[in-house]
C-alpha cells in the first residue's frame, strides 16, 4: 500500500476483518479502519457512478470490488466513514458483499494483501473505547463483551490448539528460540565464553527447516480453509459443453446448502451444496466466454482468475465433437491449474465408448447430464479429491484462521531475510534484527517470546561466566 | 515542616550510592553519604574492571548524564579495549581494567571536593517514616539524621553472610559487618525481602605466576576512552593474560564438591548462571573438560592478581589446591580466599519506574537491594536514584528513561515488570531497540534530559552540540564522495557494483563491518585531520539508518501504550473479565502504564482491553 511505503507514520495501523460471523448468511461485510482505509476504498471499489468516485461520508454506494488487477470480484456496496465519526474513531469503510465465504474471504484477502493487518480478536471494539465512541456507562458491558469475544475466540484458538496442534507450534517457537539464542549468544558472550561463535552452516541449515516447518502449516492453511469455508469446485469448458447442465444436476442432486442471490455478478454463479457431509462452493462459469471480443476477453482474465483460485477445476468436455481430443489438448495447454478433472458429456449422444485423450495421464470421466450416466461416479470422484486435500485431521495440524496465516507467512519472510544475511556473513545484530521480527509475528501466535527465555536457552546451552 | 540535616541522605558508598549523592548535588541539593569507613567508597568489592558487552552502554549513558563512572575509569584505567569489534557498532562495548586502589582513591578525593556533600560514617540501622513519609535515618548507634529523602544502596551488606567452604561469616565484604537491624526496619515497614547469592574468586600474588604460559591480551591502541570529558594522555597499558583449567582442576574440584555451601545445602539462594562458580561449570557442564581462566592485574602498584572464572565457595585448603593445577599456576600463592555471599534484596516489584519505592514516599532503592548484579548496572540506578530523590525534594514529577531512549530505561523496566530470581545484569539481548541504542550515541540521546536537569553545565551541552553539528557535515559529506570500487583491494571482491561507489553505499553493505572500512573513510572523508569521532559517528548513522527507520513505527506504537497511564492505586480485585493469575500479578506488579502492564509475563492482550477500558472508566469518574 502506498501508505506504508510513503513511510506514512501513524500511530495506527490500518487493519481488517470480516465482521459477519462465519457459516451461512445472505449478506457477508468487511470493516477497514485505520489511516490507509480511503485507500483500500480508492484502490478496490468502483461505483456504479462514476462521478461519485470521492467517497461522501455515510452514503451507501453501490459498485463492485475490483482485484489489485482491476478485475471484478463481486458485486457491492460500501461505505466510508470519516475519522471521528466512524465506530472505531479513526477513518473507516465497510464493504457488504454477497454472502458465501468464498467472496467475503477473497475480498478479505485483497485487502490484507496491501499490507494491512488482520485486525486481532476485539480490536475494533477496543479502538472504540480508545476514541470514546463507547458510552462509559456502558463501559462495564463492553468490557464484559470484549471478554466474552476474546473469550470465544480464545476458545476457538484453543480448540484447535488442542494436542498435537499446540505441541507442533510450542516445537516450532522453541527452534526459533533456539536459533535466536545462538545469534545472540554471539553477540553477549563473546568475552565470556569464547568458544561462543555462531556457527553459521549449522545455523542456515536450522533457519531452512524452521523455514519449511513453517510453510507446511501454512499450506494446511488451504485445507483448514475447506472445513471451515468448503471446498471450492469450478465447472468450466467451452461454451455449450454442458456446464450449466451439470451445475443444475448437481445443485438438483444434492442439498443445497443456502441460497445466495443467484448472479452474484452476471458472469458467474455460486451455489454451496453439502457433498457426502463436505461443503461444496460450486461455480458455474457459463457466462464467461471464450474468444471473441474486449469485453468478453475481460471475462476471460476473471475465469482464469477464479479458475487459479478453485481447489478443484472439472473441466466439461462435449464428447459429441468429433475433434474433442484436439480441443482439449489446446485449452489444457492454458491451464496452470491446480487439481483438474474431466468430464465427458453428452455419452449418451457420442459414438465412443472407449475414452482416451492422450493428454497426461488423465481422462474423461464418460457421463451424460441429461440421462445421469456416470454422474455417480463423478461425484465419488470430487470426493475422493477432496478428502485428499483435506489435511490429516487426525493430526491436527491445519491452520484454520487467516490470522495465524498471515503471521505464519510473515514470520518465514523475516527468517528468509536472516537467512541470506547468515549465508552473507552479515554480523549478527543485524540477523538478530530479522530473527526477532520473526519471533514477534510467530509470538502473536503461540504467546509471547520473552528475552529471559533466550537467556535461558543460552545459559542452558553454554558455559557462560569468565 | 521539621527540620531536615540533608535533603538527602544515601545509605552505602558503592557504586551506586556514589552517583546517587553526586546526582543531587549537582541539581542543587544537600547531601550525606553514610558509610561504614568514608576510605571505602566505590571499591571494587569483585572483578577489578568497567564496562563489558551490555555494561559499557550503561557507563556512557551514566557518563552523558554527567555521572562520574566513566571519567573515573578513565582516569585510574590499565587497560582499555572494544569488545565485538568484529561485529557490528551497536554492540562494540569498552571495556576497561582499573587500578582498583587508584579508582577507590580517585571517587574518594573527587567526593572531598564536592560543595554540599558530607560522608558520614556509621552503620544504618533503621529507616524512619512518619505518615507513609520518610524523614531520615537512624544509625545502629542511636543518632538521628533527618532527610527529606533517603537512597538505599546497600549492596551485598544487607543481611550479608559470607561462605567459605563449611565456614559462614556474617560480613558484606571479607573483614568488613554487615547491615542486619536495617533488614529488621524494612521488614516493620512491610517490605518483602528475599535473599540472592553471589561470588567472587580468590586473589593471587602475581609474582608466583608462571606468566610464561599464558597467552597476553593486550590492550587496544588507541585507547578507547570511556568519556569525552576526560583529558588523560596516552600511556603504556598493563596486558592480561589468559590460561586453562587443567584435567587435574576438575578432578580436584568435582573430588570435594560436597565441601562447597552451594551443593552442601548450606546455600539456597540463587545465583547468576552467567556467572557460576567454579565448582557449578564443572559440575553443570561435565563434558567440558577445561575452562578458561582470565588472568586480571588488580593494578601497577599491586602484585595481586584477579582469576576471573575462579569464582568459588569451596573451603580455602581445596582453593588452594584447585587453582594450582591451572596452567601457570602450579606455584601460586593466594592472598585472600574466594567465597559466596548471600544478601537481602527487596524483589523490585516494590519500587515504581522512578526507583522510589511503592510503599514509602521519599525513599528510593538502587543496586543490589533491586535485585541486580554489577557495578555498571549498580552506577546506573544509582544516578536515576539520585535524580530522582533530588527531584521528589522539589516537589517535580520524577525523570524516567524508557526502553527505547536508554540501556537504563529497559534495565529498570526489566526490574519493575519482572519476578527477579536471579542476580539481573545488563545484556544487549535486553534491548528491543539495540540497533538505536549504542555507546556511540548516548550522548545524543541523553544531553538534552542531563542538560535540561543541570547535570551538565552549558559548556558540556555545547561541547556536544558542536560534535553533533559536525557528525551531520560528515553524513552529508559520505553521501557525495564517491570511490572506485577497484581501488578497494581487499574489498572490492564482496561489493557488486563494479565501477564507483559513493562511502554512504560502502558502508551500507551488509556484509562489510564497518571496522574493516574506518580506514578508508578517514583516508577519503576526513579532511580535518582532527578527531576522527564525527566521521565514525556519520559512519554508524549510515549504516544501521534503514532498520531504525523500520523500527520507527513500532517505537510510536510502544510510546503510546506508555502513555497510557494506570494510577499506582488502581484496584484491579474488582475487574471484571480479567483472569485470576492476571489480577494477581497486576496488583502485585503495580504497573504504571498499559505498555507496561503488557510486559508483565502472563498478562495476555484482552487483559490489556479490559484494561483499557476499566481506565477509561476510572479517569471518567474522578
Amino acid at each position: 500500500m502506498n501508505g506504508s511505503k510513503a513511510r506514512r507514520f501513524s500511530e495506527h495501523d490500518t487493519i481488517a476483518a470480516i465482521i459477519t460471523p462465519p457459516g451461512e448468511g445472505g449478506i457477508a461485510a468487511v470493516r477497514v479502519a485505520g489511516p490507509d482505509s480511503r485507500a483500500i476504498l480508492a484502490r478496490h471499489f468502483k461505483s456504479n457512478q462514476p462521478a461519485e468516485n470521492s467517497p461522501q461520508p455515510f452514503l451507501l454506494r453501490l459498485g463492485y470490488f475490483t482485484t489489485s488487477k482491476n478485475e471484478i470480484l463481486d458485486e457491492v456496496m460500501a461505505v466510508f466513514m470519516p475519522a471521528g465519526r466512524s465506530y472505531t474513531g479513526l477513518d473507516q469503510i465497510e464493504i457488504f458483499c454477497h454472502g458465501g465465504r468464498q467472496v467475503v474471504r477473497r475480498i478479505l484477502e485483497e485487502i490484507l494483501h496491501d499490507n494491512i493487518r488482520a485486525a486481532e480478536p476485539g480490536e475494533f471494539t477496543r479502538l472504540a473505547f480508545e476514541s470514546g465512541r463507547i458510552d462509559l456507562s456502558r463501559a462495564e458491558a463492553v468490557a464484559e463483551m470484549i471478554t466474552a469475544q476474546t473469550e470465544v475466540s480464545f476458545r476457538a484458538s484453543r480448540e484447535h490448539l488442542l494436542g498435537r496442534y499446540s505441541e507442533h507450534i510450542e516445537l516450532l517457537r522453541n527452534e526459533l528460540i533456539d536459533i535466536l539464542s545462538e545469534v545472540e549468544a554471539s553477540i553477549d558472550f563473546t568475552e565470556d565464553a569464547p568458544e561462543v561463535s555462531a556457527d553459521r552452516t549449522k545455523l542456515v541449515a536450522l533457519t531452512d527447516k524452521l523455514i519449511a516447518r513453517l510453510g507446511q502449516l501454512v499450506d494446511t492453511y488451504s485445507g483448514g480453509r475447506v472445513i471451515t469455508e468448503g471446498f471450492t469446485v469450478v465447472i468450466g469448458g467451452r461454451p455449450n459443453a454442458g456446464k450449466s447442465s451439470l451445475f443444475n444436476l448437481l445443485l438438483k442432486q444434492e442439498r443445497a446448502l443456502v441460497t445466495p442471490t443467484p448472479g452474484t455478478t452476471r458472469d458467474y454463479l455460486v451455489e454451496r451444496i453439502d457433498l457426502d457431509g463436505y461443503t461444496v462452493n460450486l461455480i458455474d462459469t457459463a457466462g464467461l466466454r471464450l474468444g471473441g471480443g474486449k469485453i468478453e476477453r475481460a471475462g476471460q482474465r476473471l475465469a482464469r482468475d477464479i479458475i487459479t483460485k478453485a481447489d478443484l477445476l472439472v473441466w466439461v468436455v462435449d464428447l459429441s465433437k468429433r475433434n474433442w481430443q484436439t480441443l482439449l489438448a489446446d485449452d489444457v495447454k492454458s491451464m496452470s491449474n491446480t487439481d483438474i478433472m474431466l468430464l465427458g458429456n453428452k455419452i449418451d449422444i457420442s459414438k465412443k465408448t472407449v475414452l482416451k485423450s492422450g493428454i497426461r495421464q488423465f481422462d474423461p470421466i464418460p457421463a451424460s447430464c441429461v440421462t445421469g450416466v456416470g454422474i455417480k461416479k463423478f461425484r465419488a470422484e470430487i470426493v475422493q479429491r477432496i478428502e485428499k486435500s483435506m489435511p490429516d485431521l487426525t493430526s491436527g495440524l491445519v491452520v484454520t484462521s487467516l490470522r495465524h496465516k498471515q503471521k505464519l507467512s510473515e514470520s518465514i519472510r523475516h527468517l528468509k531475510a536472516a537467512r541470506t544475511k547468515i549465508k552473507g556473513g552479515v554480523s549478527g545484530e543485524l540477523v538478530a534484527f530479522d530473527l526477532r521480527a520473526a519471533t514477534g509475528s510467530l509470538g502473536e501466535i503461540t504467546g509471547k517470546v520473552y528475552t529471559e527465555q533466550v537467556l535461558g536457552r543460552i545459559f542452558s546451552k553454554f558455559c557462560i561466566g569468565k | 515542616m521539621r527540620n531536615t540535616d540533608f535533603d538527602i541522605v544515601i545509605i552505602g558508598g558503592g557504586h551506586a550510592g556514589v552517583e546517587a549523592a553526586l546526582a543531587a548535588v549537582r541539581m542543587g541539593r544537600t547531601a550525606a553519604i553514610v558509610t561504614m569507613e568514608a576510605k571505602r567508597l566505590a571499591l571494587m568489592s569483585c572483578n577489578p574492571a568497567i564496562g563489558g558487552i551490555g555494561k559499557s552502554q550503561l557507563v556512557k549513558e551514566v557518563d552523558a548524564l554527567g555521572g562520574l563512572m566513566g571519567t573515573a575509569i578513565d582516569a585510574t584505567g590499565i587497560q582499555f579495549r572494544r569488545l565485538n569489534l568484529s561485529r557490528g557498532p551497536a554492540v562494540w562495548s569498552t571495556r576497561a581494567q582499573a587500578d582498583r586502589i587508584k579508582y577507590n582513591e580517585f571517587v574518594v578525593d573527587f567526593v572531598a571536593r564536592q560543595m554540599n556533600l558530607e560522608v558520614i560514617e556509621g552503620l544504618a540501622g533503621e529507616i524512619t517514616v512518619e505518615q507513609g513519609k520518610v524523614i531520615g535515618i537512624r544509625l545502629e548507634d542511636g543518632t538521628f539524621i533527618g532527610a527529606r529523602a533517603v537512597v538505599v544502596a546497600t549492596g551485598t551488606f544487607l543481611g550479608g553472610l559470607i561462605h567459605i567452604g563449611e565456614k559462614q561469616i556474617p560480613a558484606g565484604r571479607i573483614g568488613e559487618p554487615a547491615a542486619y537491624r536495617l533488614s529488621d526496619s524494612f521488614r516493620s515497614l512491610q517490605f518483602e525481602l528475599r535473599r540472592l547469592k553471589t561470588g567472587t574468586p580468590p586473589r593471587l600474588d602475581g609474582r608466583t605466576i608462571d606468566w610464561s604460559r599464558c597467552a597476553i591480551q593486550p590492550g587496544e591502541e588507541p585507547i578507547p576512552f570511556f568519556s569525552p570529558r576526560s583529558s588523560r594522555q596516552p600511556f603504556d597499558q598493563t596486558p592480561c593474560h589468559l590460561t586453562v583449567t587443567s584435567e587435574g582442576t576438575k578432578e580436584v574440584i568435582l573430588a570435594n564438591s560436597h565441601r562447597s555451601p552451594i551443593f552442601s545445602g548450606q546455600i539456597t539462594s540463587r545465583g547468576p548462571r552467567y556467572c557460576p562458580s567454579i565448582e557449578d561449570k564443572f559440575y553443570r557442564f561435565a563434558d567440558k573438560p577445561t575452562h578458561h581462566i582470565f588472568l586480571e592485574p588488580e593494578g601497577n602498584g599491586t602484585d595481586e592478581v584477579y582469576p576471573n572464572g575462579f569464582s568459588t565457595a569451596l573451603p580455602e585448603d581445596v582453593q588452594r589446591e584447585a587453582i594450582r593445577t591451572v596452567i601457570g599456576l602450579e606455584e601460586v600463592v593466594v592472598t585472600r580466599p574466594g567465597y559466596a555471599v548471600e544478601y537481602d534484596y527487596c524483589p523490585s516489584h516494590q519500587i515504581k519506574p522512578s526507583l522510589e519505592t511503592k510503599n514509602v514516599s521519599g525513599l528510593f532503592f538502587a543496586g543490589q537491594i533491586n535485585g541486580t548484579s554489577g557495578y555498571e548496572e549498580a552506577a546506573a540506578q544509582g544516578i536515576m536514584a539520585g535524580i530522582n530523590a533530588a527531584l521528589y525534594c522539589a516537589g517535580e514529577p520524577p525523570f524516567v528513561l524508557d526502553r527505547s531512549e536508554a540501556y537504563i530505561g529497559v534495565m529498570i523496566d526489566d526490574i519493575v515488570t519482572r519476578s527477579i530470581t536471579e542476580p539481573y545484569r545488563m545484556f544487549t539481548s535486553r534491548a528491543e531497540y539495540r540497533l538505536a541504542l549504542r555507546e556511540d550515541n548516548a550522548r545524543d540521546r541523553l544531553s538534552g534530559h542531563a542538560c535540561r536537569l543541570g547535570l551538565i553545565t552549558a559548556e558540556d551541552h555545547q561541547l556536544f552540540n558542536t560534535l553533533d553539528a559536525e557528525t551531520k557535515l560528515q553524513v552529508g559529506r559520505l553521501s557525495k564522495i564517491r570511490i572506485k570500487v577497484s581501488g578497494l583491494n581487499g574489498l572490492s571482491g564482496r561489493i557488486k557494483r563494479k565501477d564507483s561507489i559513493s562511502l554512504a553505499e560502502l558502508i551500507r553493505q551488509p556484509n562489510i563491518e564497518l571496522h574493516e572500512l574506518i580506514p578508508i573513510l578517514v583516508k577519503h572523508a576526513d579532511g580535518t585531520g582532527k578527531s576522527t569521532e564525527p566521521l565514525e559517528r556519520a559512519a554508524i548513522q549510515i549504516r544501521y539508518q534503514g532498520y531504525i527507520d523500520k523500527q520507527t513505527r513500532e517505537i510510536v506504537k510502544f510510546q503510546k501504550l506508555e502513555h497510557e497511564q494506570i494510577p499506582i492505586n488502581f484496584n484491579y480485585a474488582d475487574i471484571l473479565g480479567l483472569k485470576t493469575e492476571s489480577k494477581e500479578k497486576l496488583g502485585r506488579f503495580r504497573p504504571v502504564s498499559i505498555g507496561q502492564a503488557g510486559r508483565i509475563e502472563g498478562v495476555t492482550p484482552s487483559d490489556l482491553m479490559v484494561l483499557s477500558v476499566y481506565l477509561k472508566r476510572h479517569k471518567e469518574s474522578r
